[in-house]
């Protein structure tokens, strides 16, 4: 049996939209702890790290230790459908392998969709030592990486320990970013070394996007040409972090 | 034709694009075949260029190839070399099935049975040695690499899969698990929609993988068995197999008595045409070779327009579409890197 209940639809929404960036089927861990969920998305290319305790929940219970898959897009979907001041239900019928979803507001609707298999493939932790920490807003990593955006599709961090440098160059257009030590938006900074590394930024602008909904700070961190790990502060307890394979530069 | 194991093999569906980042082995000359099969014309006629040589391996080879390398998967051609000497029976039977399916193409275009006349033209097909080369030529020329086979190309193929030189092997037939293929694709080279024989439907044509250590688990038969399985069968050196002996039959009797030797005393027939030991060798000992390079370039787009265009008559624009999807797909292929790369024991 598993049940759960949030006063705040908004945080399910938003959590649900950050991991449906990278992937359309999602496997969660359920147990009487909470719930838990790492995957990658079909390229490998990332991977999303996520963990609800169930005192993020309002009300919440479970039975006995289970893997649910359930289609995220179709989830989505519902969960759009929510407003202000709505809370959500989720409750899974084992019998019958179908998940309701209830939505409470200003009239209560309630949606059912079905479970998928799961899948048992188990991710790793990637193993990569990082020379660079920071954290930054999510409102300024977001704007920064939408700057970049304009101009290419992938974009290189250059870090030392004064400043951040993000450079985008497109086939017309290129773009600077520069964020300093001890500016509004870059709050910690530590550099063992110097670091440089490239990211697509179709991956980097759709995870930052979804995640700055549930989270003010993020922590960075990587190295030269290694995957960047980012880790979304929760405002409650919880855990959201990605890791982005970075792209090799040839030519 | 390849062995029927169709109803024995547990396969999962994929989608095209979760694909992305991996090496498939292709069997070429399969592939060539279903291109000359299907890029026809609606009266079955293949395309051609303005001297009459036929171009529709070329076109199927240039788009099909330019889709996948757009998704970020890396192709790697494979192509047959000479026979074993045990195929000859099946080489003749494909021969002698292509004559009488032209005669009959022939008799629908006279009588003016266009649909009729399509689908006796599709079995027609032929692959001309000028065909091969030129489909060699345009993979160089395109930045995919390909690999001649010393024999059997999809022995080459389920080798450099064993070897991890390739994540797939990409065939329709069922013949690459009996080489040993340890993962299997099926419907790449085609996908996409497909009509269905003689009607006027088209259903979605999903790739799906084959794993064969799954594959063995829910047959509970070792790889050596599903040979034996196989050869009862039919394959290409004993086309006709064992004479009542269908798929299921067929792993009944090797799951009850173990090898094919302990089924022959049970069986009224037992007619093979050569040693079971032979067929036998040919898929678990296949002649193979270690030399070959395997490397992605940018396309050399003019060379390629060149031959395309000026020889074989395409039409500039469509090709360069493709062409500019097969560079911008070749450096993504370059430029993108898995997080399995960090992962300790990365397969």
């Amino acid at each position: 049996m598993f049940k759960a209940k949030m006063a705040d639809a908004k945080l399910l929404k938003d959590m649900i939209s950050a991991i449906a960036t990278l992937i359309d089927e999602a496997t969660f861990d359920i147990n009487s702890d909470g719930i838990k969920l790492r995957a990658m998305d079909p390229s490998r290319v990332a991977m999303v790290d996520f963990e609800w305790p169930k005192t993020v929940f309002d009300e919440y219970a479970c039975s006995e230790p289970m893997r649910m898959c359930i289609n995220i897009s179709e989830m989505l979907k519902l969960l759009r459908r929510t407003g202000k001041d709505e809370s959500v239900e989720l409750s899974l019928d084992e019998k019958t392998g179908r998940l309701q979803l209830t939505i409470t507001g200003k009239y209560v609707r309630s949606f059912d969709m079905p479970t998928l298999e799961a899948v048992e493939e188990e991710v790793p932790t990637p193993k990569v030592t990082f020379n660079v920490k920071l954290k930054i807003t999510t409102d300024g990593l977001s704007q920064a990486i939408e700057d970049a955006n304009l101009v290419s599709d992938h974009v290189r961090f250059e870090i030392d320990k004064e400043k951040m440098v993000m450079r985008a160059a497109g086939d017309i257009m290129g773009a600077t970013i520069e964020i300093k030590k001890g500016s509004d938006a870059l709050l910690d900074l530590e550099a063992k070394e110097a670091s440089k590394a490239t990211f697509s930024l179709s991956y980097l602008s759709d995870i930052v996007k979804a995640a700055a909904a549930t989270s003010e700070v993020a922590t960075i961190e990587f190295s030269t040409d290694m995957p960047i790990h980012l880790d979304f502060q929760q405002p409650k307890e919880g855990k959201l972090t990605f890791y982005l394979a970075p792209r090799i530069e040839v030519e | 034709m390849g062995v029927n194991l169709r109803n024995l093999v547990p396969k999962t569906t994929v989608r095209l694009n979760s694909l992305s980042g991996k090496s498939i082995a292709i069997d070429a000359y399969n592939a060539l075949y279903q291109f000359l099969a299907i890029i026809r014309q609606p009266d079955g006629t293949p395309l051609k260029d303005h001297t009459g040589k036929i171009t529709s391996h070329l076109s199927g080879l240039l788009y099909r190839t330019a889709n996948l390398v757009g998704m970020g998967i890396k192709p790697i051609y494979v192509f047959d070399g000479v026979p074993p000497a045990l195929k000859e029976v099946e080489i003749k039977r494909r021969m002698r099935v292509k004559e009488e399916a032209t005669i009959k193409y022939e008799k629908a275009l006279a009588e003016g049975k266009i649909e009729k006349a399509r689908i006796y033209a599709q079995a027609t097909s032929r692959l001309k040695d000028y065909m091969t080369e030129d489909s060699k030529r345009l993979l160089t020329e395109m930045g995919v690499p390909w690999i001649q086979a010393p024999s059997e190309g999809e022995a080459q193929a389920a080798y450099l899969v064993k070897q991890r030189d390739a994540n797939y092997c990409a065939s329709q037939d069922y013949d690459s698990l009996l080489f040993g293929a340890p993962h299997l694709l099926r419907n790449v080279t085609i996908s996409g929609r497909r009509k269905l024989p003689r009607k006027k439907v088209y259903i979605e044509v999903r790739p799906e993988t084959v794993e064969l250590n799954m594959l063995l688990k829910e047959l509970n038969i070792t790889y050596e068995q599903l040979v034996d399985v196989g050869i009862l069968v039919g394959t290409d050196f004993n086309p006709d197999g064992v004479k009542g002996v269908g798929p299921k039959t067929a792993l009944k009797l090797i799951q009850q008595h173990g090898t094919i030797e302990n089924v022959m005393p049970t069986l009224k027939e037992t007619q093979f045409p050569v040693e079971p030991q032979r067929i036998r060798e040919i898929f678990l000992h296949p002649k193979v070779t270690d030399n070959y390079t395997i490397a992605w370039k940018a396309p050399d787009v003019e060379g390629a327009i060149g031959f395309l265009c000026r020889e074989r008559d395409f039409s500039e624009e469509r090709v360069r579409k493709a062409l500019t999807k097969m560079t911008e797909g070749m450096r993504e292929i370059k430029g993108k890197v898995t997080l399995e790369t960090w992962f300790e024991s990365s397969t």
